[in-house]
């Protein structure tokens, strides 16, 4: 789900650069008011970027193909604030290096992924307020945050494609070939959750202190 | 490293001398105003534009091949579908299929931009070692939290893929067949990511114990970028005229246009 240089107007490409700095700009200065030493995080932050880089990369079958994940709800929850910064240097590199996504593009796709994450980074939080963890809800949380970010990701970038297609564009196909697309992408969304969900319980029986730190 | 973004780094060229700092400036710049151009009468122009820059690099047709690659598939996918489906005007009846002029006119920009746009992004990251550019986006105020994150992410990025071929290639020794959905495949494939991301934690607190020991986070450890030449002042100012002369006159034609 990156879209690519050339394909958006210059104007939404620079209003995605501005949101993409606000994002920046709130996670930056939450970092500094929550840690005592943000320094301290970052070869955490970047070494756990660079696994969801490459865990993304790992094929999952959903006949008749496969399907990469995004994994950006999973960031949010492992790493908290810091989830935005590491979402804009994954895809940095996945422009500069792979040619996916693109530097025209990259604070539209960085705010596409990078806002979703940060609500997922929450709405997991929100587990704590209901008394003691159990794994059952644990993986209630981590199902919810890692499909919601997938789904606002995705609402986010079928709206930018309706509102961003060439104005010829025939109206009734254009409708139906969003409709067909976005239903399309509620198997992946249930996938990413459960996915999300199954990694959590992993990390919670080998690293716990993954799954409190941030 | 294989492949690496910088392979091409030490090559001599007035693009690989040219200041960093100006250079991302100035390149970054044409970016964004060649996202701007739609106008049919500047496309040869922006290609030729980028010609020249690929041209002036020195950097070989095969690096940009190579790199073109994998989103060529995605382009190739926009280009054939708005022409079948923009547009009332139709070129080719093929009954079932017809080719419509609008798509094709609504096609071209959208190549056109991205190839310039990809080209020149090699051009700026492919002409200087990357720890360089990272260093010159620090110093045009770039957080350092976000470099240093860069940096460490680029370093470790080779590692983890290579990590991952062997794990998986365990995995299938194994007999695991990750073709079919099901909750095991899932269960064994989230498996694999958590293990990919207990071990590089494990790595990143040893990363960061030596990177403490050298220094890191001392201001005394940070250096600083020599003074920018006038010559390279003098191609940022062109290029930055450039990238102005392309935004308007994009603007001056879409007005033009009724």
């Amino acid at each position: 789900m990156h879209i690519a240089d050339g394909f958006l107007p210059a104007p939404v490409s620079l209003l995605g650069y501005a949101l993409t700095g606000g994002g920046l700009w709130f996670s930056l200065r939450k970092i500094s008011k929550t840690y005592e030493d943000p320094q301290e995080h970052i070869p955490k932050t970047s070494l756990l970027t660079a696994a969801f880089f490459v865990g993304s990369l790992i094929n999952i079958p959903v006949p008749p193909s496969s399907v990469h994940l995004l994994l950006n709800g999973m960031l949010g929850v492992l790493l908290g604030y810091y989830a935005f910064p590491a979402i804009v240097v994954g895809l940095f590199f996945q422009a500069v290096m792979f040619q996916h996504g693109g530097m025209s593009t990259l604070g539209v796709n960085a705010a596409m992924l990078g806002f979703p994450a940060l609500l997922s980074g929450y709405l997991f939080k929100l587990r704590l307020s209901f008394g003691e963890e159990t794994p059952r809800r644990l993986g209630v949380f981590a199902f919810a945050a890692g499909a919601s970010a997938v789904a606002l990701s995705t609402l986010i970038f079928f709206g930018l494609i309706v509102t961003t297609i060439p104005a010829d564009f025939d109206a009734d196909l254009e409708r139906s070939a969003t409709f067909v697309l976005m239903m399309s992408q509620i198997p992946l969304i249930f996938i990413e959750g459960v996915f999300t969900s199954i990694l959590v319980s992993f990390l919670r029986q080998v690293k716990p202190s993954l799954i409190e730190g941030f | 490293m294989q492949h690496g973004l910088d392979t091409y780094a030490g090559l001599s060229s007035p693009i690989h001398r040219w200041e960093p700092r100006c250079k991302f400036v100035g390149l970054m710049a044409l970016i964004f105003a060649f996202s701007a151009v739609d106008a049919l009468q500047l496309l040869p122009v922006m290609l030729l534009m980028t010609g020249v820059l690929y041209k002036l690099s020195r950097l070989p047709g095969s690096y940009l091949r190579q790199r073109l690659h994998y989103p060529g598939y995605f382009l190739l996918g926009a280009v054939v579908l708005l022409p079948l489906t923009t547009g009332e005007t139709v070129l080719l009846d093929l009954g079932w299929l017809q080719i419509r002029w609008e798509g094709i006119l609504a096609a071209i920009p959208i190549v056109v931009r991205f190839l310039c746009i990809v080209t020149l992004t090699l051009v700026l990251f492919g002409t200087s070692p990357l720890a360089t550019t990272l260093r010159a986006m620090r110093s045009l105020g770039v957080p350092s939290l976000i470099t240093d994150m860069m940096l460490l992410f680029y370093r470790y990025l080779y590692d983890l893929l290579a990590r991952l071929r062997q794990v998986q290639t365990a995995m299938r020794l194994r007999g695991f067949n990750p073709t079919e959905l099901s909750w095991r495949t899932l269960r064994m494939l989230g498996a694999l990511t958590g293990t990919l991301l207990v071990t590089s934690y494990e790595q990143s607190e040893q990363v960061y114990q030596a990177m403490r020991l050298r220094g890191y986070g001392q201001r005394t450890a940070q250096r600083v970028m020599a003074p920018i030449q006038s010559q390279d002042a003098i191609a940022l100012g062109v290029m930055l005229l450039l990238a102005a002369a392309f935004v308007i006159a994009q603007v001056s034609l879409s007005l033009a246009v009724p």
